[in-house]
């Protein structure tokens, strides 16, 4: 074991941590609200949008993530193509947008089901109440219903976003410079595998033990309402 | 000029990826045996009155929990030769790419299990156990004929999860060098020097589907064939 190259490749490997998590918070932002608002959709049961959104929810189910980029990062290029007619140069987008658009494309399938799991907790007279006393739509999901499937969505969330930071790692499949793939790259001059990886494996330790903190605070922080002397 | 989108090249994959599906549901396989049983021991751990046990159990958990696949597979297959090489002085470096590909999705499999195992035997009440202990049955016999029995049943849709994600976790075994599905497909995009990677991928992307959908009917197959057995009696 080589301990200088170690030191160096925990400090390289720190320095993919602002994009792998500038990926991951992009991420959360677009499949948030879209996954959300498939499962609203979905329970609406409109015909052949319903089986489309069940296609879908059921491919990102079906396919391994790194099949996945491989399909999307080939595919995109060639739509876009196809659309900007060559007015547009698409070797010239940088990566970090291809990841932008992978992660959320699976992301958003993850959050639909879990905020449909959530709201299966949440009791269906709750929604009516909040009708009868003259809320609005928007108003009875934001104020009545979120807080109430919060609880139960949020431990599901908690994995969902460690296994998005994880997923972060196949970004060398597009090229994106995040911790796995900057100090791999560091490692291959003196085939330092070993120190390279262990210095990644700690990184991500450290990410995702944060991740659990935060969501664990966040977790406590909703269930007040629940009541009960101990909350 | 040729196109690039091919859908010649989506028939002609099929029957060069096929072969190597059993390679793929053979990895997968070994991982889920191999981990059931190391889950069931860790499982064990967490249940236990012993502290260390449980500490040691549920640190394994988290730390595999936050390790990305890739990472794991990479710090095993360079990590275990050069730990072995430099504390015993043996000589790993022959040793198959697929070895440490099982090692890597058992350990992780082990974990996912650990915690599926520890949460459907709490969920089975504890008068069951005495019942069976309190008519003679030991220990053994107890969990044997009575708890896991209906643990089982607990646990299926969370085995079934696991089985698919180390299915589909697996896909990262090219990365090391191991010819499964996906190590064939970048071969044949070797060939094909570099082109109609689209067309060889959204194969993949089908057959990984069709095994998912094929894993979660049999399970649900199993629950319901379980579930009717728990009517009758």
């Amino acid at each position: 074991m080589d301990i200088a190259f170690f030191k160096q490749a925990l400090g390289i490997a720190f320095s993919g941590v602002p994009l792998t998590l500038l990926v991951t918070v992009v991420t959360l932002i677009i499949a948030l609200p879209v996954g959300f608002f498939l499962t609203l959709v979905r329970m609406k049961r409109i015909p052949v949008i319903h089986q489309l959104i069940g296609i879908y929810l059921s491919f990102i189910r079906g396919t391994p993530v790194i099949i996945q980029i491989f399909v999307l990062y080939n595919s995109i290029p060639l739509l876009i193509a196809g659309v900007a007619k060559g007015k547009f140069d698409v070797y010239a987008i940088h990566p970090i947008w291809y990841a932008f658009v992978i992660f959320s494309f699976g992301m958003a399938a993850i959050v639909a089901e879990i905020v449909r799991g959530a709201l299966q907790t949440v009791d269906k007279g709750q929604l009516e109440a909040a009708y009868s006393v003259g809320l609005t739509v928007p108003q009875a999901y934001r104020r009545i219903i979120l807080p109430q499937m919060l609880t139960a969505a949020l431990p599901n969330l908690c994995t969902a976003t460690v296994n998005l930071v994880k997923a972060t790692s196949l970004g060398y499949a597009i090229a994106l410079p995040e911790i796995t793939l900057r100090t791999k790259v560091a490692a291959n001059a003196g085939y330092h595998y070993v120190e390279a990886y262990t210095a990644i494996f700690i990184v991500y330790l450290l990410i995702c033990l944060l991740i659990e903190y935060a969501f664990h605070k966040t977790e406590q922080r909703v269930r007040r309402y629940q009541g009960g002397i101990a909350c | 000029m040729e196109k690039y989108f091919d859908s010649s090249y989506l028939f002609q994959a099929i029957p060069q990826l096929l072969p190597y599906l059993p390679i793929t549901l053979g990895i997968t396989a070994l991982a889920v045996v191999l981990g059931l049983l190391l889950g069931l021991v860790l499982a064990f751990m967490k249940l236990s009155k012993a502290k260390w046990a449980q500490q040691v159990a549920n640190g394994y958990t988290t730390i595999m929990r936050c390790t990305p696949s890739i990472v794991l597979l990479f710090l095993i297959y360079y990590g275990v030769p050069a730990i072995a090489d430099g504390l015993f002085g043996i000589n790993l470096h022959d040793v198959p790419s697929a070895v440490f590909v099982v090692t890597t999705f058992t350990l992780q499999f082990a974990a996912m299990m650990s915690e599926v195992i520890r949460a459907s035997i709490l969920a089975v009440p504890k008068g069951q156990y005495e019942a069976g202990v309190s008519v003679g049955l030991t220990p053994v016999q107890a969990y044997k004929r009575i708890v896991f029995p209906q643990a089982l049943r607990f646990a299926l849709p969370n085995m079934a999860n696991g089985i698919i994600s180390v299915l589909q976790e697996g896909a990262l075994a090219y990365t090391i060098g191991f010819i499964d599905m996906v190590g064939k497909a970048n071969l044949i995009i070797a060939n094909n020097y570099g082109t109609h990677t689209l067309e060889i991928f959204i194969v993949l992307a089908l057959i990984y589907w069709i095994l998912t959908i094929g894993i979660d009917k049999t399970f649900q197959w199993i629950e319901r064939r379980l579930h009717v057995g728990k009517g009758v009696a």
